[in-house]
């Protein structure tokens, strides 16, 4: 511990203005990689949009998780939750709009969330079994209502019929402008214009509206009176109860949000991305959100940072995949600049591990021409299996999620 | 003596009425027995839903219409499907009376291995696979990188950009045919036009069949890159291909069936340049004549350019009629055997896009 805290990383991580100086010197890294090797799509305006709509889905997943967990109830069924939102949004997407699907998608993992409450903090059945029987019934259901209501409207027992499609914006001016900077091709400019088109060209109003969550999930939980208690739930129930604080009822409304936002989560699939209803269309995403949870060390920020990881790299892979090729070569230079920065110290061994990092990837960068796709797709896996590993001393999760809580029983 | 013969009377008079009352009940027996059942058990998908499950059912349903004495009785796959839950689904098609049963998708291949060997009397056919050795499984494989060829010409034919792109479900030797083919097509129009691919997932993730959004992002990259056509072997993966095509003005091309008639896709039925045609329903309502006609033979069925299983479509005509005429020569090039098309998509080289 004491060793990481004198780390380089650490003192980067916990300064301003070190992050700031970090951050351009990745930007302008990635920028002499693009202009190098002529794979604009590294920092198009195309692969910001592609990566915020694959981030929206794991955004929502990982904040659902977060409320449950900082509440002190661990919830695997975020799956299940975002598979009731993708249905509702969908079938209340062709029936009423988009926006009320949104609005049913929530609810459907609202009532999902509610469910586990009952059964975790009510009843005191384990938490990860009943969020396992979440999922199970959250894919039962979906299916079992598709059986019931699309098959007459258009759809099929695992498809519904099509939901009207959700308005999006382009900031006039400024997005045409930085569009136009960002296909000069000019070193750093360009960049970062690339990357800000993104941000202002045909965004989708529920993307807007979604990524909102962030921030108030953050104020919720750290400057109101509310947000102070649902804490003090997941790291002390006892005495949380003790002083007065109601734990269940402020498990049952942490829940509650949790499942309303996984299902969001889901509703944003079914309706904003792909316009319908599909079984198994989640494939995964409440897990990955869960995972985004613990890269992003049960901080709101962390969170995004996680399921940018993930939005990222699909985003980078299904748009091209000489893209992640070129950042091999940004791989490189960090290593070898954090190597030469050993010497310094006189450190040979991390000079030479360094190198030598550098040496293999480049002479493997060389050899191939892409990067294998397995490898592409497992490698935020692998980097939240590598943090947990590594940085799992400096991970803090809520002391009691996970633990069983009866009022008045001490645990 | 007078009762004895009253007794007789009587007795006679019930064996008369019990033979009577036999013969009417296997009369009613013999109307109201089971019609001959043809029984078909579906991969994940739905039988409704676009894809290779709706064109079995509609080769399926020729057949029903031709044979009124026959009776139908379909199963539908789903998400947690195992071997056995599979091999489950055959067996009660059995049960009921089902013969022959058409099993559609080469997930079944364990499930009917073991089921078919249970099963001798009962004939089966796979689509998409082969049983080697079985003697009561005729398998229904097709050529479809003969129908991504076709395509792929039409997509180098229409190209302005002189780019085209591949999306593919799962990076898997059956998709690997469809590209292979597709780049081949394009190879033999310009072999200077330059090609991107994408897979949405790599097995044993299977959801790459299943994922619009993937496909939709891929395809928005690939148009973004430079390419004006993209081509999906990806299952509903395709719609969210087709979608980014309506978005951006550009062309996108279908597979298996005619994409520009699927209810889902009608939103983007303008940007669907044309389909890759893999006639599954040929196959099915092949194999069901075969069987009535008392012409069945196990093993593998090849359907191909030579026998209708592939094709290309033209709906909406966004074809022009030289680009029709040069891509049907091509079909007859490769009934010929002029045209051998690869099934390996490292075997043809194409500029990176």
């Amino acid at each position: 511990m004491s060793a990481l805290k004198e780390s380089r990383l650490w003192r980067i991580l916990t300064s301003p203005s070190r992050m700031m100086i970090t951050v351009s010197a990745v930007i302008i890294l990635i920028s002499v990689v693009r202009q190098f090797t002529g794979i604009n799509d590294i920092t198009s305006p195309g692969a910001t949009g592609a990566t915020i709509r694959f981030t929206i889905p794991l955004l929502m997943a990982g904040l659902g998780g977060l409320w449950a967990e900082r509440s002190g109830v661990i919830n695997i069924g975020l799956e299940g939750m975002m598979i009731l939102g993708t249905w509702f949004g969908a079938w209340f997407g062709y029936l009423y709009g988009p926006w009320v699907g949104i609005f049913a998608g929530a609810v459907g993992g609202a009532l999902a969330g509610l469910l586990h409450a009952i059964l975790t903090v009510r009843v005191g059945i384990d938490q990860a079994v009943s969020g396992l029987a979440i999922n199970l019934l959250g894919a039962g259901t979906a299916r079992f209502l598709s059986g019931v209501f699309f098959i007459g409207a258009g759809g099929d027992v695992n498809v519904s019929p099509q939901v009207k499609s959700i308005g999006s914006f382009t900031i006039p001016g400024l997005s045409p402008f930085l569009t136009h900077l960002g296909e000069k091709h000019i070193l750093v400019v360009s960049d970062v214009a690339g990357v800000l088109a993104g941000f202002v060209t045909s965004i989708n109003w529920a993307s807007l509206f979604m990524f909102l969550a962030l921030p108030i999930t953050s104020w919720i939980l750290w400057k109101t009176r509310f947000g102070l208690r649902m804490r003090f739930c997941g790291e002390n129930p006892v005495a949380a109860e003790s002083l007065g604080v109601n734990v269940y009822r402020t498990r049952y409304i942490a829940l509650a949000v949790s499942g309303a936002l996984a299902g969001l989560g889901g509703a944003y699939i079914s309706v904003v991305v792909t316009g319908n209803y599909l079984e198994g269309q989640t494939a995964g995403r409440g897990y990955i959100g869960l995972a985004a949870v613990i890269f992003g060390n049960w901080q709101p920020a962390g969170v995004l940072a996680g399921s940018l990881l993930f939005g990222l790299t699909d985003a980078l892979r299904v748009r091209q995949s000489t893209s992640v090729h070129a950042l091999l070569l940004v791989v490189i230079a960090l290593a070898a600049v954090y190597g030469i920065s050993k010497l310094r110290k006189k450190d040979w061994k991390g000079f030479s591990i360094n190198i030598g990092i550098a040496g293999v990837v480049l002479a493997y960068y060389l050899i191939n021409k892409v990067v294998p796709d397995e490898f592409v797709t497992f490698f935020p896996n692998l980097t939240t299996i590598l943090v947990l590993a590594f940085l799992s001393q400096r991970l803090r999760p809520p002391a009691m999620a996970g633990a069983p809580y009866r009022k008045g029983e001490e645990s | 003596m007078q009762k004895k013969n009253l007794g007789r009377a009587l007795a006679g008079a019930v064996a008369a009425s019990l033979a009577l009352s036999v013969v009417t009940l296997t009369g009613s027996a013999a109307s109201a027995a089971p019609k001959k059942m043809v029984g078909i058990a579906f991969d994940l998908g739905g039988k409704e839903q676009p894809g290779f499950n709706q064109l079995a059912y509609i080769g399926f349903k020729a057949f029903l219409k031709k044979h009124p004495g026959w009776v139908e009785k379909d199963l539908q796959g789903n998400a947690a499907d195992t071997d056995a839950s599979r091999a489950q689904r055959l067996k009660l098609l059995i049960a009921a009376g089902a013969n022959p049963v058409v099993v559609v998708g080469y997930s079944y291949e364990n499930a009917l291995k073991t089921v078919a060997k249970a099963n001798p009397r009962v004939k089966f056919a796979i689509v998409d696979d082969n049983i080697a050795g079985a003697k009561n499984v005729e398998g229904l494989l097709f050529k479809a990188e003969q129908g991504s060829y076709l395509v792929g010409a039409a997509a180098a034919l229409t190209s302005k950009t002189k780019s085209v792109g591949f999306i593919g479900g799962v990076n898997i030797p059956l998709i690997q045919a469809f590209e292979a083919g597709f780049k081949a097509g394009v190879a033999k129009i310009d072999s200077t036009i330059k090609y991107q691919s994408a897979y949405a997932s790599n097995p044993p993730d299977f959801s790459g069949f299943n994922a619009p959004d993937k496909g939709h992002e891929s395809a928005l990259g690939m148009f973004q890159n430079g390419a004006d056509v993209v081509y999906s072997a990806a299952g509903s993966t395709g719609q969210g291909a087709h979608k980014a095509a309506s978005e951006q003005k550009k062309w996108s091309i279908g597979v298996d069936a005619d994409e520009a008639l699927y209810a889902s896709n009608a939103p983007y039925k303008s940007a669907i340049l044309t389909s890759a045609l893999k006639n599954v329903d040929v196959g099915v309502a092949s194999f069901l004549n075969d069987v009535v006609a008392n012409k069945f033979k196990p093993d593998a069925h090849l359907f191909d350019a030579t026998n209708g299983g592939v094709g290309f479509t033209t709906t909406g005509n966004y074809l022009p009629a030289d680009v029709v005429a040069k891509v049907k020569a091509l079909l007859k090039q490769i009934a010929s055997g002029a045209i051998v098309v690869p099934t390996d998509p490292t075997t043809v080289a194409l500029p990176q896009g």
